[in-house]
């Protein structure tokens, strides 16, 4: 069953056009990839489709209901969560105090919340730093933070914004799996990432976008041997040497 | 009807000197994206310095400038350098310094009360006041003649600031740091050093307006609270860093108190000014001809 | 014996001294300064529930004390109603005005918000002072309004000696300590924290900012109104001039910041540095060094901005946790600020 159906979304800033036209469709339980050079508009794709703004044009579909423009908060509550590329701790608080911030979306009551929290947290391994303050945590634990905030709200569709940005060959490895013990319990992700690695392992399909347009869409190995994929990344004259 | 167009003329007047005290606020808020609280205040001192340094040489009010504008220079330089800064570096990655706008409130208070304690609390005015009450005669129509003065010295401000800030080596480098600190501090701009050279030149001016207010305005420790919340009202409503919008904001609000008393009670008119702040707030708060900025 | 233990004798403790102070301090110049000290206490803490867990600057909140204060006081005045009725009628204004007055601000970014909520205050001040009749409510203007102590008793809010409002004012600042407690501990309070650090983040897990702020704005306007009618009736005499002065709103904000916005005992503590500092310049240097507090203020305002932005309670609290671990020595696994949320 559809997830989410982007058709033909487009994103205009003033002249520039940021999203060309996008279409793309995720199934339940399955995890999708995008991929595409710096400034290709991956994020701006995530935000249009997460409410931190509306699409210029276009139809964005959630489990069959329009879902352009709705804000944030409400379309965190009806199963679709997001990360951030440059990720937001509450700072002063600690790792509990976050998460539970996240788990009050399913429930009124601080102590149901907390507890939700610590649930999340100890799927993720996390529980043993719960007291720490998030201002102090190290990079590798804040992207892991960000994920198990996300988690709390209890999605059905996680998109995770280059979660893995900055991590350690080893700690991409860990994350990797973290990903696809949460599709296991049935949560389909859309992850952006640049690290091909984790992409061609984790995702089940990849859709692959350059100056705001698809310009390739299918298995990871059928992506890593598309020309136009490889000349987008490579340029022209690797491709052209490659033949 | 001709009422209405004295009260029109001298309400220009006045409020091009209203624009005078508030071009200071918009240059320090233009570069340092600060609100500054304490600028009635630094127009409070500017008045007791312009005060003290009539009373005590017997110079005319206009003369005082060559005295005022430096002392005010290097009050406002060395208040940013000693008092702001360290709050600046502090909230270096703070995305709004409200901190600073607590900071700046607090150096009103001290100003103000720190005056009332040297100086108590009674009104002042210059002794000897040569242009105490002169008025030019416009056919039947009286215009105030210190105000006319205060109006020039208005736009030679304006002019003079804007010459500056287009032609010189300074000028430039505090346009720069204005646009884009980071990138400024980058082509060697010290900016810490162009925030005291602006908020000395913010200082400066509420000098220069000081001057052409003390020939008619009364002079005690809180007379800068009133110029303050106008000084807000009025580059809010010219655009915050735009020099011409704190001439034409003050304007507004000068026509809007004198030709006001006309249909309504004085006291109306100023919930008139407050009213078309908040509207402005709303409605547009880049204001009039203010840069449309990541508020 | 252990810091829970220890906590809740220190909070008995202190219950029992603020209870029974009034048995030993005799004096009425003492005890007014008690009363005012409560409520300044009281406006701050309520104060904070906008200023401090919304992580908002507003300045103008004397307008909210002024409408408690005039609605309860034209209310007993012309109509014969009970000032406690006017009470509630007053916050209930307070509200409605304070809702009004965040929507379309509440978006503004931080010093704008502070510029409108200074505007806000100052036309209603303006209003107030201009208008003498509001068809049949008298306002008087800039005259004020005066309440002559006829009756006494607990149903007119009003009493020949002052231990009855030092309780009265005690037991409204309790109540409110109480309730900023609660809140920071429920659904609200995590919202607050979580939309005044990080917004966008905020909203991205569901957190509807804006209406947090409105909720946290109505909830702060109507308690602070209630501290208006207290005044009303304490000091029998209110006017623009001085219920709905632009000192008082930015009083209450330094108090708040001093003290440490966003914990539940800062504006506590900012009152109790504060105010007798304040009274103590008023009254032995009144007449030689008028204003000597408000220097005092500014520059403990700006000390403490410069040192110690999150207010005095940072460095007490941490005293008062040393304290407990020598007198109850536990491992504990991190400090625990005083007020702060335990998990």
């Amino acid at each position: 069953m559809t997830m989410l159906h982007v058709e033909k979304m487009t994103k205009q800033f003033g002249g520039l056009r940021a999203i060309d036209s996008l279409d793309l469709t995720i199934k339940k339980g399955q995890i999708l990839g995008l991929i595409g050079p710096n400034g290709a508009g991956k994020s701006t794709a995530f935000n249009c489709i997460a409410g931190s703004f509306g699409p210029t044009s276009g139809e964005i579909t959630f489990e069959g209901k329009r879902i352009n423009g709705h804000k944030p908060w409400n379309l965190c509550k009806m199963g679709l969560a997001r990360t951030f590329q440059i990720v937001k701790p509450f700072a002063s608080k600690n790792v509990l105090y976050n998460v539970t911030v996240a788990s009050f979306v399913t429930t009124n009551s601080r102590k149901v919340a907390e507890e939700k929290a610590l649930a999340v947290l100890e799927s993720l391994n996390f529980a043993n730093k719960k007291d720490i303050l998030a201002g102090n945590l190290t990079i590798a634990d804040r992207k892991r933070l960000e994920i198990a905030k996300a988690l709390a709200t209890e999605p059905k569709l996680l998109l995770l914004d280059e979660v893995m940005a900055g991590l350690r060959p080893n700690e991409v490895d860990e994350m990797v799996d973290i990903l696809k013990t949460l599709r296991d319990r049935g949560v389909t992700i859309f992850v952006i990432e640049h690290i091909m690695r984790a992409i061609m392992a984790l995702s089940d399909r990849v859709v692959v976008i350059q100056f705001g347009k698809k310009i390739a869409e299918g298995t990871p190995q059928e992506i890593a041997n598309n020309e136009a994929v490889i000349k987008a990344y490579l340029g022209e004259d690797y491709v052209a040497a490659r033949n | 009807m001709l009422y209405i167009i004295e009260d029109m003329i001298n309400g220009i007047l006045m409020g091009s000197i209203y624009g005078l005290t508030a071009m200071g606020l918009t240059i320090i808020f233009g570069v340092l994206k600060v609100i500054n609280f304490a600028h009635g205040s630094l127009l409070m001192v500017g008045l007791y310095a312009t005060y003290w340094a009539i009373t005590l040489t017997g110079i005319h009010p206009y003369l005082a400038l060559f005295m005022v504008i430096p002392a005010m220079f290097v009050f406002g330089y060395y208040l940013q350098d000693i008092v702001i800064k360290p709050i600046f570096i502090a909230e270096k990655n703070v995305r709004e310094p409200i901190t600073v706008i607590i900071v700046t409130t607090g150096i009103w208070y001290i100003l103000d009360n720190l005056t009332l304690l040297l100086f108590g609390p009674q009104y002042r005015s210059i002794p000897d006041n040569p242009l105490q009450g002169q008025m030019f005669e416009i056919g039947t129509m009286f215009v105030s003649a210190p105000k006319f003065y205060g109006f020039l010295t208005a736009i030679v401000t304006a002019c003079a600031i804007h010459w500056f800030m287009q032609k010189t080596i300074m000028g430039r480098a505090i346009r720069a740091t204005s646009m884009d600190r980071e990138a400024a501090s980058l082509m060697g701009i010290n900016q810490y050093r162009i925030y005291n050279v602006a908020f000395g030149i913010g200082a400066a001016t509420a000098g220069i307006a000081a001057v052409t207010l003390i020939p008619f305005n009364n002079i005690f420790p809180t007379v800068g609270v009133l110029f303050d919340i106008k000084g807000f009202i009025i580059v809010v409503l010219g655009g915050l860093g735009s020099i011409s919008g704190a001439l034409i904001g003050g304007i507004i609000v000068g026509l809007i108190e004198s030709v006001g008393p006309q249909f309504m009670t004085a006291t109306w008119t100023e919930a008139i000014v407050y009213g078309l702040f908040l509207l402005v707030l709303f409605v547009k708060p880049s204001g009039l001809f203010g840069q449309k900025h990541d508020w | 014996m252990n810091h829970q233990h220890i906590n809740k004798i220190m909070l008995a403790g202190v219950l029992v001294i603020a209870f029974a102070l009034p048995l030993v301090v005799r004096s009425a110049t003492y005890l007014h300064i008690l009363v005012l000290l409560f409520f300044y206490a009281y406006l701050t803490t309520s104060w904070n529930i906008v200023g401090g867990f919304a992580g908002v600057l507003p300045l103008g909140h004397a307008a909210f004390v002024g409408i408690g204060a005039y609605t309860s006081t034209i209310l007993s005045l012309q109509y014969g109603i009970s000032p406690w009725l006017g009470m509630l009628v007053g916050g209930v204004l307070a509200t409605i005005v304070g809702v009004i007055i965040s929507l379309p601000t509440l978006k503004m970014r931080g010093a704008y918000f502070a510029l409108a909520t200074i505007a806000f205050a100052e036309g209603i001040r303006v209003m107030v002072e201009n208008i003498d009749y509001i068809g049949p409510l008298k306002l008087n203007g800039p005259r004020g309004l005066q309440i002559p102590p006829l009756q006494t008793g607990l149903e007119h809010f009003m009493f020949a000696s002052k231990e009855p409002y030092y309780y009265i004012i005690l037991i409204m600042l309790l109540a409110v300590m109480l309730m900023t407690y609660l809140i920071s501990r429920a659904k609200l309070g995590y919202y607050l924290m979580a939309g005044g650090e990080e917004p966008e983040a905020a909203m991205a897990l569901g957190v509807n900012v804006a209406r947090a702020k409105l909720i946290a704005m109505a909830i702060s306007s109507f308690l602070t109104a209630l501290a208006g009618t207290f005044y009303a009736q304490f000091s029998l005499y209110i006017h623009p001039k001085s219920i709905i002065s632009l000192d008082m709103s930015f009083e209450i904000a330094f108090i708040a910041l001093i003290g440490g916005r966003g914990s539940i005992f800062g504006p506590i503590l900012g009152a109790l540095l504060l105010r007798p500092v304040g009274d103590f310049c008023r009254i032995y240097f009144g007449d030689t060094l008028p204003g000597l507090h408000l220097v005092i203020f500014g520059l403990v305002l700006i000390f403490v901005m410069l040192y110690q932005p999150r207010g005095i309670q940072e460095p007490i609290s941490r005293a008062y946790q040393a304290l407990l671990n020598r007198l109850a020595p536990t491992p504990s696994p991190r400090t625990v600020k005083l007020g702060e949320i335990r998990s």
